[in-house]
């Protein structure tokens, strides 16, 4: 922004401010809408849960990032190392599959499991693409009722296939209004960090009182207790990881 | 190379289902072998493993085993048909830093060097830079007189190598049981089908598992062709097709 002037960065903020409100207007539908296909494509295949795997870092570790069923919410957020387990071999080779008597696994499966509490005997796994590149996992768990189970069906592995790619259309406009959201806040929390004009001035300028107002005083906030050294920036870590914890958040709240 | 044996079609008999696959070099690319399975025991002649030094990939001998079952799996199924098969594992699936296109290809030419007769590739890649470069590669093989035989993915974007059917022997799941009742069809570019339905077959672990999935339509062929090899050790690749052929289930398509 070569215009310093407050007046001007004020327009340029609000005009990026409004791009993240935007984002989140987006992220929050596209979230509810993928756990509702989810639920739906659970009826269809005659699942008990499913799961979508993301790519976490660039390793290839797939993370859980939605989940629909009996134990989903201590499901979201597990990873997988990479390569490991059947999701690890579908997402590396596109190649789905499905695998009975799971329960027996000595792998990763049991380590799971033994962290949920569920117990998966039978898996139906088929890899999500967008525009040609293999972008996740699409997981789905046991049949409703009690085991035995019957196993997952070439009819229900080619059901999954389609569910799997309206899945990865949203998961892609999901991560795409996300990346916008973060990008936006980033940008003004550099412009924030690069301007001399007083932050909350600033703030008064766009005229926001909305979330991000708010997220861009908690941001400023928190930079100015990192800048007070490495102590001060521990403990408010603690603080924040302590709230985090205690409200159950690590998603972002509509 | 052995002199085309035109007369091959004409002196095919059963016996060759009496053939266990002694002598027949089968090279497993995928997520490695778990070679202390109780039905693995003894049938696995050698295990390497893919890592990168620099933009290289190299294979060195490993006992690391199966991270992900895959290729226990597929070499339970050669194991189950033909038990004198010579069995190579070639993993490029599972290790960090491993499972992507280039380590496949890597295999692919490897299990070449190292002379296997059959190379079983039970997994590809949708990625279309790696078309041109796997398209030579199976050319080379054909040339070495490896028979190359992939499986299909399920999905609606066309995988590689298992579209390139001139080179190779390309196979999807049928819901058939009887491993010698495999299609064969002339005209579609996966040629043929064979059981790859609720198999139940070798898991890390010494456990077994049902599974489905393209994925082990093909070490079905690759068994038969194993048993074919030790009865008609001078099968070239074309010629190789061509028994399947004469001995499938076929039809003609258009």
């Amino acid at each position: 922004m070569e215009d310093q002037s407050p007046e001007r960065l004020a327009a340029a903020l609000k005009r990026v401010l409004e791009t993240i409100e935007l984002a989140d207007v987006l992220t929050a539908p596209f979230n509810e809408s993928i756990e509702h296909l989810l639920l739906a494509s659970c009826r269809g295949i005659n699942a008990d849960g499913a799961s979508v795997l993301l790519p976490y870092g660039d390793e290839g570790d797939l993370e859980f990032k939605w989940a629909c069923g009996a134990v989903s919410d201590s499901l979201v957020g597990a990873r997988i190392p990479a390569g490991k387990g059947i999701a690890g071999f579908v997402f590396s080779t596109g190649q789905p599959m499905a695998v009975s008597d799971t329960e027996q696994e000595a792998s990763f499966y049991s380590k799971i499991d033994r962290t949920t509490g569920f117990s998966t005997h039978t898996i139906l796994a088929t890899p999500l693409q967008f525009g040609g590149e293999i972008t996740g996992v699409l997981e789905y768990v046991n049949r409703e009722g009690t085991p035995p189970f019957e196993p997952f069906s070439p009819e229900e592995m080619d059901l999954a296939a389609l569910y799997a790619e309206a899945v990865s259309s949203l998961v892609h406009a999901h991560n795409s209004a996300e990346f916008t959201g973060r990008f936006g806040s980033r940008v003004i929390e550099n412009a924030l960090q690069d301007s001399d004009a007083d932050s909350g001035e600033l703030l008064n300028a766009i005229g926001d009182s909305g979330n991000q107002s708010d997220a861009i005083r908690l941001a400023e906030l928190v930079r100015s207790v990192s800048s007070l050294g490495e102590r001060e920036r521990k403990l408010c870590m603690e603080i924040l990881e302590s709230f985090k914890k205690l409200t159950g958040s690590g998603e972002r709240k509509a | 190379m052995p002199p085309v044996n035109r007369s091959l079609l004409n002196r095919l008999d059963e016996s060759w289902k009496e053939c266990t696959g002694k002598g027949v070099s089968v090279a497993i690319i995928d997520s490695g072998i778990d070679t202390t399975h109780p039905d693995l025991e003894g049938k696995v002649r050698s295990s390497y493993e893919a890592s990168k030094e620099g933009p290289r990939v190299v294979f060195n001998e490993t006992d690391s085993g199966d991270s992900a079952g895959h290729g226990t799996a597929c070499a339970g199924i050669v194991a189950g048909i033909a038990p004198d098969a010579e069995i190579h594992s070639i993993k490029v699936l599972g290790s960090a830093g491993i499972g992507d296109g280039d380590s496949f290809l890597a295999g692919l030419e490897f299990a070449v060097k190292l002379e296997c007769k059959i190379i079983n590739l039970s997994l590809g890649t949708t990625k279309p830079h790696y078309s041109a470069p796997l398209r030579d590669l199976l050319d080379r093989a054909y040339l070495a007189g490896s028979i190359v035989v992939s499986a299909a993915n399920n999905l609606p974007q066309p995988s590689f190598p298992s579209v390139f059917s001139s080179s190779l022997i390309s196979v999807s799941k049928h819901a058939e049981t009887d491993p010698y009742k495999f299609g064969f069809r002339f005209g579609e570019v996966i040629e043929m089908t064979a059981p790859g339905v609720n198999v139940k077959t070798a898991w890390p672990g010494g456990s077994h598992k049902t599974i489905t999935g393209n994925s082990f339509a093909c070490p079905h062929i690759s068994a038969v062709l194993s048993q074919l090899l030790e009865r008609y050790p001078d099968l070239t690749p074309f010629e190789a097709k061509s028994a399947l052929f004469a001995i499938s289930n076929s039809s003609r398509s258009g």
